[in-house]
């Protein structure tokens, strides 16, 4: 079993995972012309998984504060393969911000394969969600190696 | 006709509103795709990545004639925006990533009885108390929860349920696309899930580009063509611009990921998963049709909530001379199988609209004379416009037309141009009153974000797809 914990929070989580040998797991939004294109490096794949809901939860509150409240909950999704695992993943957690108004923010990834994660999360509750994100679609979807790091993209329809 | 290579394909200028690109110009190419644009929107449009997903569409199984991009449009996922392509119903495929997430997002046109002069002293409370009374954003609606049968008949009747709460009136559903009801929907095709995303949303706006606008009719452009929409210069109106919520989308999530796993079955293979699909006649086509329709249907029903709760606003303000009757609803994100050239096709129209003309069965008998109103919003701020749909246009874009401005600045740097308060004053020193919950969100939507919407409306009118009707001024948005 792999745990690892987001990067934000290692510090405060000292031993966990692979802190202090790895750069920490980093995303960004790219230019697109209607929807929201997200970019996500990360040296592993339980921290791929774990930055790329952060990333979602960011983009979903907006300016309400991200800090994680409440009870851990378990999330577990299953897919046809790694990339369509992403999506899925993402597309579950906007689920769950829509019909439960709860926004993860802080993930543990405790064991990932190629077509499946078992994962838990804190998240925000918030009575509504600052900005809707309809879906994460596979428009372009990928997942890659490169310098020794692992990169992902996943495009939003927002 | 001249040749020039334009992006990485070879481009023929077939008419100066009209280029085309060769199915020779990728091996994988089954048919031309042609562009309506001009040559300072055709500019915009190889800014972005609009015409390699056209291309991309030319290559589905079953798609025939053209694939056709409006004037507006710009690169979405999987199907660009403003993209039109039509597929035979006997072999050809379905794709939910070809309608989008926001199934049967469309727009709705109200006509009042009332003159600017009527409405301006109360514009800022009328715009205030619409803002109060229809949900936007994320919001729900708590007057109008639904229990799951409840909601299984509004997927399945359309706005004609809402009939029986005494929020539909007479003409309405004679004056919305199909009467609000797709015959091939049906909600056990819907997953629970969906279900469960869309039952608090019916009457709600939702985010993004969505709104609700008063308007008044600052200039005619077709005296006959108005008089027969009911429409005339300085006349309030109200356009309606929203979708199918939560519940479209999870019908589309749960779709493109059951089509993406079937696909490899029917030995389908493809540039962009999004573009994922199955044959129509398929039982994962038939299904999502179903489902598809379903969530159209719920669509209409939620822009018929909100008319309901924009009438009673405008009556608790001005009294009965407010009436506001439905000039026309129209989808802009839909698969349909309709008759064209004989042949049934299955047409996928993404943030594209009908512009059926007046010989045309499924145009409203109230319009024959005219065609079909094809409503057309601006950015916010700018000018939207009413078209009447040609017969010519079943022949040179499968009865299609733009459905709006069309992005042409990504949203955040929208937001890095101008913030949202600059953009509220601009508009309030324009005497447009303004509502939008979040200042982030009014810059995404900043005029200058788009498109030229005159510049849009002018291309598909010389074109001949659509002619131009009226044109509204925006006095007060509602922003989603």
């Amino acid at each position: 079993m792999t745990t690892m914990l987001f990067p934000r929070y290692r510090e405060q989580q000292p031993g966990a995972g692979m802190a202090g040998t790895c750069p920490p797991a980093t995303h960004e939004f790219l230019a697109h012309t209607s929807e929201m294109q997200l970019l996500v490096h990360a040296a592993t794949f339980p921290e791929l998984f774990a930055e790329a809901g952060h990333a979602l939860g960011l983009l979903s509150l907006r300016d309400i504060p991200d800090v994680p409240t409440g009870e851990w909950r378990e999330i577990e999704v299953e897919s046809a393969d790694r990339v369509a695992l992403l999506v899925d993943w993402l597309n579950e957690l906007i689920f769950l911000a829509e019909t439960e108004r709860w926004v993860g923010i802080e993930f543990e990834v405790r064991e990932t394969g190629a077509r499946w994660i078992i994962a838990r999360a804190r998240g925000v509750s918030v009575e509504e969600p600052p900005a809707v994100v309809k879906a994460a679609t596979m428009h372009q979807a990928r997942i890659s190696h490169r310098d020794g790091a692992i990169e992902a993209e996943v495009l939003f329809d927002v | 006709m001249s040749s020039t290579l334009t992006w990485h394909y070879p481009v023929t200028s077939v008419t100066p509103d009209l280029r085309e690109i060769p199915a020779s110009a990728r091996q994988d190419m089954r048919v031309p795709a042609r562009v309506y644009a001009d040559d300072t929107l055709w500019e915009q449009i190889e800014g972005d990545r609009s015409l390699d997903q056209l291309v991309n569409v030319a290559t589905l199984r079953g798609v025939t004639g053209c694939v056709y991009g409006m004037p507006d449009i710009h690169e979405g996922y999987g199907f660009p925006v403003g993209g039109v392509a039509a597929f035979r119903a006997s072999d050809g495929v379905i794709s939910p990533g070809g309608v989008g997430y926001d199934i049967n997002c469309g727009v709705r046109l109200l006509r009042s009885r009332l003159e600017l002069g009527a409405l301006q002293p109360k514009l800022e409370s009328v715009v205030h108390d619409l803002s109060r009374s229809i949900p936007s954003g994320s919001y729900r609606n708590p007057a109008l929860t639904l229990t799951i049968d409840d909601l299984e008949r509004v997927l399945t009747e359309g706005p004609a349920y809402l009939a029986e709460r005494g929020m539909v009136l007479p003409q309405d559903l004679a004056h919305t696309e199909a009467r609000g009801r797709l015959p091939g929907a049906d909600a056990a095709k819907v997953s629970a899930r969906a279900k469960q995303r869309g039952h608090d949303q019916l009457g709600t706006i939702g985010s993004g580009n969505h709104f609700v606008e008063v308007q008044v009719v600052d200039q005619v452009f077709d005296a006959g063509a108005a008089q027969g929409f009911g429409l005339q210069e300085g006349q309030i109106t109200v356009l309606i611009h929203t979708g199918s919520r939560g519940l479209g989308h999870q019908v589309c999530t749960d779709y493109v990921r059951l089509m993406d796993q079937v696909m490899p079955h029917y030995g389908i293979s493809l540039p962009d998963r999004q573009l994922a699909c199955a044959p129509l006649q398929s039982p994962e086509g038939q299904s999502y049709f179903a489902a598809m329709c379903a969530a159209a249907n719920f669509a209409f029903a939620n822009r018929q909530a909100i008319t309901h709760t924009v009438r009673e606003v405008f009556h608790r303000a001005l009294g009965r001379a407010a009436d506001l009757a439905l000039v026309y609803d129209v989808a802009h994100n839909m698969a349909k199988v309709e008759q064209h050239g004989g042949e049934q096709l299955c047409v996928h129209r993404k943030g594209a609209t009908r512009a059926f003309g007046p010989s045309h069965p499924e145009t409203p008998a109230a319009y024959r004379r005219v065609g079909q109103p094809v409503l057309i919003p601006g950015s916010m701020g700018t000018g939207s416009y009413v078209l009447a749909g040609t017969d010519e246009a079943m022949t040179r874009s499968f009865g299609s037309c733009c459905h709006g401005a069309g992005r042409a600045m990504s949203r955040s740097e929208a937001k890095r141009t101008r913030s949202g308060a600059e953009i509220r004053r601009e508009l309030e020193a324009r005497g447009i009153v303004v509502r939008c919950p979040s200042a982030g969100e009014l810059a995404e939507e900043a005029p200058y974000a788009y498109k030229d919407v005159e510049r849009v409306v002018d291309v598909v009118n010389r074109a001949g797809l659509a002619r131009k009707v009226v044109r509204l001024r925006p006095l007060g948005v509602i922003k989603g």
